[in-house]
């Protein structure tokens, strides 16, 4: 006879708000098996979990019902509890009374609650005919796939390489580096955005640990935790990296010229080119969009004069795999396009400008060799005005959110301004500053205190040409008047954006994405780096827009959680997954067809006992199988069964209402 | 020959008569023929929605009514005003059913909205119906030389989720008209601000301080003049610009066409039949640019090679 | 000084938002609409102002401000609003409210923007369409302000641009009835 305990959480207020926690107890009670119900503030919490402990030993029970949160929060706690307690951890059920009760049903407390006693009682019954299963262990490839090689994707590489776990880090353009390369000087600290990043470049290229695969791309990532297998195009960058020294003689002497993508089009690189001088590899690539050997089969001149004999035209994209246990997705971030502001002339006045064209500018290493000028005359702008949240909390015509980083970045800007050219002066439209974060605020005033900038609290309603001047209309809202400021210069503070490549990305990693093109994390708060799915992790600007602070800590945080799935020789994994019984099994192959996962293969077997002919079965590959059940819905011989979803489990359910 | 539906509006028997006019003249050289509403109704205008909601809609909802009766698709209606009323009330009754219904009722004699008659601006109609290939095809007189500053005002293009036609900011279908006809259409940042419409009579100096406004930009993007689709644009601009010239000091002498004028003049008919003589601030100095063009400045040549290279880079 | 909080349940808010359409709630105050007010200097409160004060429930000053009849409905704003607020309804729902219950802006500006639409609604009630000689000459004697413009009429007389006679709309009785409707619904509201 079974003896279940049920154990009712008010979850606070999220629950006992809108569902009578007491009143499903006592529905609880009159279940025949039930021997012993109760509820309590926060089962989760050390007292809660005591509670069923004690009650598992002082009433014999033979299993447990939690109605609480979702499995996918607290499952493995109370799983835990009752393994404390000397019970098969698997004897556990849980009935979500929140987010399928409370939380849906706000405006009605007592269908709430009825809804939850139903949730119970079909918790009960399947708990009822659970079965005592155990954990399965899987080997583990100790190898870290690292997509993305901007800050993100440096720093976990390097963390995870420094624990003696080899990565393949693959990177989209010729050179690692990222969007960080291409900054001056980095908030709050000033410090020089090159001398910080390329000596880690540099320790990537090196590092013994790390195989460094650039110009390249993911195309396939099959298996699961511990056992992915990656394909990756090498994309032909018709230079034989081997012998190639980086001498340079190839892109000095190459005719074509294009806009260089690393100055924001500013200035102009050739078809054959290293993306800038810290590259890391420093090997040049041939664009084969713009080379005319490669387009029209005219010029080859890159050849003629490469010494080493490295350029090969007929070179090809190159697939390769991997096996691999975990992947860290390190993609960054693009910035919005302004074009929509037609009010304020983007695209037909020369010298509005974005935030990224400014920063390139007073770059050390810039086209402009660290000045900032018109685009329409050449001329050193005396007055700068900066307008922030463009497209960010703009829903009209952006994206709702805060980009995070504008704020600080345009504060630096007009350091730079002011350092940079001589009797300047700085104007910022804003709405708000946003300065949380260490050392953030005291720039912020530092800047202001320092450069006498003029902060104007509105947002830009239109900009107008007079003469060679920008007319830059707001609302100066501290004062109420509309204020219209001559400018030289306008630097849009653009949003950040996710990387245009996510959704596809992520569809081919089997992990999801919001509205935006964010990757989504598995909990906002409790599992901010991992993905829904296991072994996947997120760094960076991928999951949302990120300072270089923090994404530097979030690419650390990733390669902890990579060197924990790598801390054993083994991974354990659920016991649920599904069974074929051979007895029954036809070998009609539907659910080989149906597995998401390619975990089901087939093999011979007697066609009787001590038969000699042979017939064909499924067979469940243990570990690659994710226990989605979708053979258990195509078999039509009733073969399959899922542990932990068996029939009698799902039947006693639906009887129980 | 097309045939659309007219609403010419209270002003083309007054104010803008030469607007009426030229579109008449203008549509008869294009083949389209357009039947009057008989009988139709002011619009209500602004003082109807101002000071009551149901007026506003009932006033405009007889004309859509009698002007489905002529069972043509389309209703062309030259006033960005009444096009601004006409078009508001068919959105929000195609939206509220209901609506129609309760104001529906009295006008029961007239019958009842079907909603099926697209309604366009005089402009609106020109550019996407007409087409800029079918204008050029007609100009015999090329206004090359003149250098026009198209001003668009509020009502035709905004607010875009009811008129869903051209830029609500920098709006283009008039600039390429009158370049159709051979002008150069200038850059004119002002071409949608407010010129204060309505104000006109009751707060002139609103209108004086907007049109001033307006009249500065359009000579400093170097126009000889402006030109409009509203007659209430017109007259803030053409009626009031010696006020306006008195009070700042500036001169700035652009006279205001409305486009169809100048469509039939590229189309060759007589100048004697376009009503210039209508016109507060002179119009001669502005024509005589006509055929006085000056040379384009010779674009720097670049070596052949680069050129090729980064045009395919764009 | 305004006290809050001891005021009873904030209607104002919800009046307006119930008769525009719009929610003055997703305002946040970022001034877009200020700069692009072509009018926004003539108004006691432009309309950033006027939103905040509707959230604050400041009926009185709300409903007396000239800002509702001196919008132009031009919605220049509203398509430049970030969280595309129809300000434009905003403002013609206050305006609507105020007329309803009977609060007036005595100031000379208002009452001629005001006398302006009663003689051209009244006109249209009369004839069916607008007259324009007669609507600046009976404005010009109902504010008071006889010689208003009286430089421009000999001209514009002259040019033809304004005519003497008007051809009224035949179906006098439709035109009544669309009045009396209306009369009929705003009765109603109040």
């Amino acid at each position: 006879m079974a003896r279940v305990g049920v154990f009712v959480c008010f979850c606070g207020a999220n629950i006992a708000d809108f569902v009578d926690v007491p009143a499903v107890v006592e529905e609880a009670k009159r279940i025949r098996e039930v021997k012993f119900a109760i509820d309590y503030k926060y089962m989760c919490s050390d007292p809660g979990q005591q509670q069923i402990r004690d009650a598992i030993v002082q009433h014999r029970l033979t299993s447990i019902v939690v109605a609480a949160c979702s499995p996918r929060m607290h499952e493995k706690t109370f799983r835990k509890a009752l393994s404390d307690a000397g019970m098969n951890p698997y004897l556990l059920e849980v009935a979500n009374i929140r987010e399928h009760s409370s939380w849906v049903h706000q405006k009605d407390k007592k269908a709430a609650t009825a809804k939850a006693a139903d949730l119970v009682r079909m918790a009960v019954a399947k708990s009822i005919a659970n079965e005592q299963l155990h954990e399965i262990s899987v080997p583990v490839t100790k190898r870290a796939l690292v997509i993305g090689g901007g800050i993100a994707g440096i720093q976990a590489a390097l963390d995870i390489a420094d624990a003696r776990i080899p990565v393949v880090l693959v990177e989209k353009s010729p050179s690692i580096g990222g969007k960080m390369a291409q900054l001056d000087e980095t908030f709050p600290t000033l410090d020089c955005s090159q001398c910080i990043l390329t000596p880690k470049m540099v320790d990537v290229a090196s590092h013994p640990y790390i195989e460094l695969i650039p110009y390249a791309e993911v195309l396939e990532l099959d298996g699961f935790v511990g056992n992915y297998k990656a394909k990756i195009k090498k994309k032909a960058s018709y230079v034989n990296f081997k012998t190639c020294t980086g001498c340079g003689a190839c892109w000095q002497k190459c005719p074509v010229k294009v806009p260089n993508e690393y100055n924001m089009g500013i200035d102009k690189r050739k078809a054959i080119y290293t993306p800038f001088p810290q590259a890391v590899p420093n090997k040049p690539v041939i664009d084969a969009r713009y080379c005319t050997m490669l387009t029209k089969g005219k010029c080859g001149i890159c050849s003629k004069v490469c010494e080493k004999g490295s350029i090969d035209y007929k070179m090809q994209d190159e697939i390769i795999e991997r096996e691999i246990g975990a992947v860290v997705v390190a993609t960054g971030y693009d910035l919005w396009d302004p074009k929509p502001y037609e009010e304020y002339g983007v695209g037909r006045f020369k010298d509005i400008i974005t935030s990224l064209e400014f920063e390139r500018m007073v770059s050390a290493n810039g086209p402009t060799n660290g000045v900032p000028v018109r685009p329409s005359d050449g001329k050193v702008p005396k007055n700068v005005v900066f307008i922030k949240c463009i497209g960010s909390r703009d829903e009209a015509k952006g994206i709702e959110y805060c980009s995070k980083i504008c704020c600080m970045y345009t504060t630096k800007h007009t350091i730079l301004l002011h350092h940079k050219v001589h009797g300047s002066h700085s104007y910022v439209f804003y709405m708000d500053i946003r300065a949380a974060g260490k050392g953030y605020e005291e720039f912020v005033k530092k800047a202001q205190v320092d450069t006498g900038a003029t902060y104007l609290r509105g947002r830009v309603s239109k900009i107008y040409k007079k003469g060679d001047k920008l007319m830059v209309r707001g609302e100066d809202a501290q004062i109420g008047q509309v204020v219209e400021v001559e400018a030289d210069l306008v630097v849009l503070a653009t949003a950040v954006v996710p990387n245009k490549d996510n959704p596809d990305l992520a569809r081919l990693l089997g992990v999801s994405y919001d509205k935006y093109g964010y990757m989504s994390e598995a909990h906002p708060k409790l599992r901010p780096v991992e993905t829904a799915k296991a072994g996947i992790f997120l760094a960076g600007c991928t999951q949302a827009p990120k300072d270089i602070p923090d994404t530097v800590a979030q690419a650390s945080a990733c390669a902890a959680k990579v060197c924990g799935i790598f801390a054993g020789d083994t991974m354990k994994k659920d016991p649920m997954i599904s069974t074929v019984n051979k007895e029954f099994c036809s070998g009609c192959q539907n659910c080989v067809t149906v597995c998401p996962y390619g975990a089901i293969v087939t093999e011979e077997v007697p066609m009787g006992h001590g038969s000699k002919e042979m017939r064909t079965v499924a067979k469940i590959n243990e570990g690659v199988c994710q226990g989605c059940g979708s053979c258990v819905a195509v078999c039509r011989s009733m073969a399959i069964s899922l542990a932990g979803f068996t029939d009698p489990q799902i039947i006693n359910e639906i009887v129980s209402i | 020959m097309k045939k659309i539906t007219y609403f010419p509006g209270c002003s083309a028997h007054g104010t803008s008569k030469e607007f009426d006019e030229t579109v008449k003249m203008v549509m008869k050289s294009l083949d389209v023929q357009l039947e009057e509403i008989p009988d139709w109704n002011c619009c209500g205008a602004t003082s109807a929605h101002t000071l009551s909601e149901p007026l506003s809609y009932a006033l405009p909802l007889r004309n859509l009514v009698l002007a489905e009766k002529l069972d043509n698709t389309t209703m062309a209606i030259p006033c960005a005003s009444c096009y601004q009323r006409m078009k508001v009330t068919k959105v929000h009754l195609d939206k509220n059913p209901d609506l129609s219904k309760d104001i529906g009722t009295t006008i029961v004699d007239e019958g009842t909205y079907q909603g099926k008659i697209a309604v366009k601006s005089m402009l609106q109609y020109c550019y996407e119906d007409i087409g800029l290939d079918a204008i050029k095809a007609r100009v015999t007189k090329s206004l090359a030389g003149m250098k026009l500053a198209c001003y668009y005002g509020c009502l035709l293009t905004r607010p875009k989720a009811i008129t869903q036609f051209d830029s609500p900011e920098y709006p283009m279908s008039m600039d390429h008209i009158v370049e159709a006809l051979g002008a150069k259409a200038t850059e004119f940042d002002y071409k949608t601000e407010c010129c204060g419409a309505s104000f006109s009579i009751s707060n002139t100096e609103v209108v004086i301080r907007l049109t001033g406004k307006i009249l500065e930009m359009a000579k400093e993007s170097g126009a000889h003049a402006l030109v409009v689709a509203c007659p209430l644009c017109q007259s803030n601009l053409d009626m009031r610009q010696p006020q306006i010239e008195k009070q700042t000091g500036e001169k700035y002498n652009l006279p205001v066409f409305y486009f169809t004028q100048l469509m039939a003049l590229a189309f060759g008919m007589p100048e004697k039949e376009l009503m210039f003589r209508k016109h507060i601030v002179p119009v001669e100095g502005a024509l005589a640019q006509i055929g006085k063009i000056e040379p384009e400045p010779e674009k720097v040549k670049k070596p052949k090679k680069a050129v090729e290279a980064e045009s395919e880079a764009e | 000084m305004i006290t809050l909080g001891l005021q009873e349940k904030n209607t104002l808010l919800t009046d307006v938002n119930k008769r525009s359409g719009a929610n003055v709630l997703e305002c946040y105050q970022c001034g877009k609409c200020v700069s692009t007010c072509p009018v926004s200097n003539f108004m006691d409160f432009p309309p950033r102002e006027i939103m905040q004060m509707v959230k604050l429930g400041l009926k009185e000053q709300v409903y007396l401000a000239n800002s509702t009849w001196f919008c132009l409905t031009c919605s220049a704003c509203s398509g430049r609003c970030p969280r595309e607020i129809e300000i434009p309804a905003v403002m013609e729902a206050i305006r609507h409210l105020a007329l309803e219950e009977n609060y007036t802006n005595k100031s000379a500006k208002v009452k001629a923007i005001r006398k302006f639409h009663d003689i051209f609604l009244d006109m249209i009630r009369r004839y069916g369409r607008s007259y324009e000689l007669r609507l600046m000459v009976e404005h010009n004697i109902r504010t008071r302000d006889l010689f208003k413009d009286v430089m421009l009429a000999p001209t514009a007389l002259l040019k033809g641009k304004i005519p003497l006679l008007v051809k009224p709309v035949k179906s006098a009785k439709a035109i009544r009835r669309m009045f009396k409707m209306a009369e009929k619904l705003e009765q109603k509201h109040k």
